[in-house]
């Protein structure tokens, strides 16, 4: 049954070699299931931007063992939200096969400019990260990075003005973190520690308030490289995966207080093929996975459930729909507020890591979606337990926050509102 | 006299693909495509072939769609109308270099008319979006078929779908009230009217189920049912596939119209519930799927009835969700079993056909053998409450001269049901798929007849061609139209 017509033109176009077996390809049916759960596409209405259309294009440049450069803007405009693999009915591994096209495209192409991937390795790097972030800081409270914005209206830097105009605002001096014992690691990972050490403080109030302690890694452990595998540059990935592990020795559960790190830890078995990677992929849990089995270890929460302050959560793609770990935040939460649940099933927020910074018009139009179902529900503290989806939402000028600082600040005796 | 559909088939010509680029993109911009890869995406819906379109275009208005039909026109050149591409029968695979028309961008609730019970909406909106969207007012629209997350209010219309919950509540077209159209000429109408009986023929019942032949629905008055105020779903299992298809008739004859009434076969139920996970019996030989609505106090007593006529055909067990959250896990499995296949198989082949009810059990066990004849695996899971049989076939295409055999099976369970006195299509329309089966049902006059009614709405033959009717069947036809070879199994 082979398709009738004429052969598609190879006009410019350029050899591909994707790594992805026959089987896989294969194993969609093209049922269209996953397109409205799909952000892209639901805001596009294009079947090139749905992940059906995705798979039948990597289907179509394996066989023909090239691509051209619209494939190329297809692909990159995925989020990676993997919003379209809880939808499927065949369980078809949609990331997996985005992951290896990216990869292809990076190795083989000029997909990633040499720029971009210095810019990525440099996550891997906490002293230039640190020394960095401190300079955006303090351009920023100078006014200088108005004026990159500003620049940014001259054609040439209009990427950078863009970029630099909706970045948070960063901390210059950030107090450091102080090791409390043993029982479990906390992962601080890279730009989270750089700009949002505050969320891993409230983290570790709330493990410590189980009874637990917590031991904090080594700047060996600075990065997942959860940014470097959605880039395509599985290679750094692999190579922070190893570092990471090193850094983490022993039998105690990792905890990671973002979701796209957690995502990515746990597939290190995947990545690396190897048992070691496999028995430390075991060991990673989102934070809120831990705490949900200790619950009760928690001070009890005030009042009946219509008393207690409204929060709405937003589940970042990468605890929903990778992790499958999206209601134990809920478990945690109800101790002590009111959840109210979103109605988009899950749609993703358009954040996407840096999808936000390389694709703002797209990511602006999936996190329109989100701010009217967040509005829907009436709650005025949303709960976002990733920090890409937290600063993409607070942007929009919400008031978004990491689930465990709304419970610390409650635990230290604050109103969430 | 020419044959009308199919006569402005393009032959490929570079130029004249791109002299109509030109013209299409100086009403879309950038929104008209002819991209290699793109092409490819639009070549094919949820059916298992296709060819790709010369040009994709994707409007965002009615006033956008009526300009690209009147280019068309100028370049007598076939267009077709797309929704979400979930269709199973080719209505909307691309034969000939035609135009597609994807009206995906269309999406809007224009207004919700709660007083007359009507929301006006265009092609594009998602079929269960609009049913969330009326939730706050206490309707829905009813009209449920299986890919209703997905599939839009314009496939809806051009197929006159079903769903399970149709057995009640009736398919599209009853649920369709009014239609802004653009007809093949280019020019916009408005068939039907939201008033109760509005004058001249009905020519938006002739419209809805058209599959594109007549025209492109560009916005709709859908009719609005209220959300019933207690739903009873029951899930009965049977180690007998004769006993649960005897126990759909049963209930019927009892006096009940259950909202819904479906059966999954065994294999059915093991891929639905690997998907779902939603507690189906993976060793039962059959599960009926019922479903109750109305007044709480009569759907109570319905329970009662269901579950006596089951026990007198030997139900295994008799499961009453226990809440809307069970509820949605059966239904989650069932809606979603077509895609499920794949945890057989990489390719489906999916008929529709319906039977009568008292002659399920029969046909069913034709349909198995015919599979096995083919060394094909059946599943099946359908309509079972209209007799509306999905029997599908599970391949993979890598494996040489499969084709054949699915097409030849398919053909085959064609011949059975309609030899049971059934007919060919229940609700997934003709499209290409069952194209050249419609001489099995219809005489040479019927399908002449057909014809003439569809060469009214489209002299020029440019509206979705090469589909429904097969070539040849005007008696006086002198226009030998080619087939693309292989077009369809």
């Amino acid at each position: 049954m082979s398709p009738v017509g004429e052969p598609l033109s190879t006009a410019s176009t350029f050899p591909l070699q994707l790594d992805i077996d026959s089987d896989t390809l294969a194993s969609c049916v093209a049922c269209g299931m996953c397109l409205p759960h799909c952000p892209t596409y639901r805001v596009t209405g294009e079947e090139s931007a749905s992940p059906r259309g995705r798979i039948a294009m990597m289907r179509d440049a394996a066989e023909r063992g090239e691509a051209d450069a619209a494939f190329v803007e297809f692909m990159d405009a995925c989020i990676q939200c993997r919003g379209c693999e809880t939808a499927c009915p065949a369980g078809v591994h949609y990331g997996h096969m985005m992951e290896a096209t990216r990869e292809a495209l990076a190795s083989q192409t000029n997909y990633q400019p040499r720029l971009r991937r210095l810019a990525y390795r440099a996550l891997g790097m906490p002293r230039l990260l640190g020394f960095g972030s401190r300079l955006l800081g303090l351009s920023q409270r100078l006014g200088l990075v108005r004026l990159l914005s500003l620049l940014g209206r001259v054609r040439p830097f209009r990427q950078l003005g863009a970029m630099t105009a909706s970045l948070p605002r960063v901390p210059v001096r950030q107090a450091p973190l102080t090791a409390s014992g043993d029982d479990v690691w906390l992962f601080t990972g890279c730009v989270m520690d750089a700009w949002m050490r505050d969320t891993h403080r409230a983290v570790q109030a709330v493990i410590e308030a189980t009874g637990a302690g917590v031991a904090l890694p080594p700047a060996g452990a600075a990065c997942c490289g959860s940014l470097h595998l959605h880039a395509g540059l599985a290679s750094d990935t692999r190579r922070l995966a190893q570092k990471v592990m090193a850094a983490l020795p022993g039998e105690a559960p990792i905890l990671i207080d973002s979701a796209g790190c957690g995502a990515t830890m746990k597939e290190y078995g995947h990545l690396l093929g190897t048992e070691e990677a496999r028995q430390f992929a075991g060991r990673v849990q989102d934070v809120h996975e831990w705490l949900a089995a200790r619950v009760d270890d928690l001070p009890e929460g005030a009042g009946s459930r219509a008393q207690r302050p409204r929060i709405a959560v937003q589940d970042p793609c990468h605890l929903r729909h990778v992790q499958q770990a999206h209601l134990p935040v809920r478990t945690v939460l109800s101790r002590f507020f009111d959840v109210v649940e979103l109605d988009d099933d899950g749609l993703c927020c358009g954040a996407g890591g840096a999808y936000s910074q390389q694709h703002p018009e797209v990511a602006g139009a999936v996190r329109e979606r989100k701010v009217a179902a967040i509005e829907r529900t009436g709650a005025s503290v949303i709960a976002s337990a990733n920090p890409g989806c937290t600063l993409h939402l607070q942007a929009a000028g919400l008031d978004v926050r990491y689930p465990l600082e709304i419970v610390a600040e409650h635990l230290d005796g604050g109103a969430p509102a | 006299m020419l044959v009308g559909y199919g006569r402005g088939v393009a032959s490929g010509d570079d130029a004249a693909d791109a002299a109509l680029l030109a013209d299409l993109r100086g009403v879309l911009g950038d929104r008209a495509r002819d991209n290699d890869f793109e092409r490819g995406l639009y070549s094919r819906d949820g059916s298992i072939e296709g060819s790709p379109p010369a040009i994709v275009c994707l409007p965002e208005s009615a006033a956008e769609v009526a300009q690209i039909v009147r280019v068309c026109r100028r370049h007598s050149r076939p267009f077709l109308a797309r929704g979400s591409g979930t269709g199973l029968a080719g209505g909307a695979v691309p034969v000939g270099r035609p135009v597609v028309i994807a009206t995906a961008k269309m999406d809007r609730i224009i207004e919700v008319d709660i007083d007359n019970r009507v929301a006006w909406v265009e092609p594009g909106v998602l079929n269960l979006d609009l049913s969330r969207a009326l939730t706050p007012q206490g309707f829905h629209f009813a009209p449920d078929p299986s890919s209703q997350q997905v599939c839009s209010i314009g496939g809806n219309i051009a197929n006159n779908s079903g769903g399970p919950h149709c057995l009640a509540y009736g398919v599209t077209t009853a649920h369709i009230a009014a239609l802004e159209v653009v007809l093949p000429s280019g020019d916009t109408t408005i068939l039907g009217g939201v008033e109760a009986e509005p004058a001249g023929f009905d020519l938006r019942g002739l419209f809805v189920g058209s599959e594109g032949t007549m025209g492109i629905a560009t916005k709709a008055a859908v009719r609005l049912t209220p959300n019933a105020p207690a739903v009873r779903t029951l899930l009965l299992d049977f180690d007998d596939v004769s006993e649960g298809s005897a126990a759909v008739s049963a209930i019927i004859a009892a006096g009940l119209v259950p909202s819904a009434l479906e059966m999954m076969d065994q294999r059915a139920i093991e891929i639905v519930e690997a998907f779902a996970h939603a507690g189906y019996p993976t060793g039962a030989a059959a599960v009926l799927l019922v479903e109750l609505d109305g007044l709480p106090g009569g759907v109570e007593a319905g329970v009662e009835i269901v579950r006596d006529v089951a026990h007198k055909h030997h139900v295994g067990n008799v499961r009453v969700a226990a809440d809307d959250e069970e509820r949605a896990l059966l239904w989650k499995g069932r809606k979603n079993a077509f895609g499920a296949v794949a945890r057989i198989k990489p390719d489906y082949y999916l008929h529709d056909t319906v039977v009568p009810r008292s002659k399920l059990t029969e046909v069913l066990e034709k349909v198995y053998r015919i599979a096995d004849a083919y060394g094909l695996i059946a599943v099946n899971v359908f309509h079972a409450g209209d007799g509306n049989l999905h029997p599908i076939l599970a391949f993979d295409r890598r494996e040489p001269g499969v084709d054949e055999r699915v097409k030849a099976a398919g053909r085959d369970i064609v011949a059975a049901s309609i030899e049971a006195g059934g007919v060919l299509s229940g609700e997934h329309g003709i499209g290409l798929e069952k194209r050249d089966y419609m001489g099995m049902l219809f005489s040479a006059h019927d399908m002449y007849t057909q014809d003439v009614v569809r060469e009214t709405f489209d002299p020029d033959g440019l509206a979705n061609p090469l589909k429904i009717i097969p070539t040849g069947s005007r008696c006086s036809d002198s226009f030998h139209q080619h087939v693309p070879e292989g077009a369809w199994v």
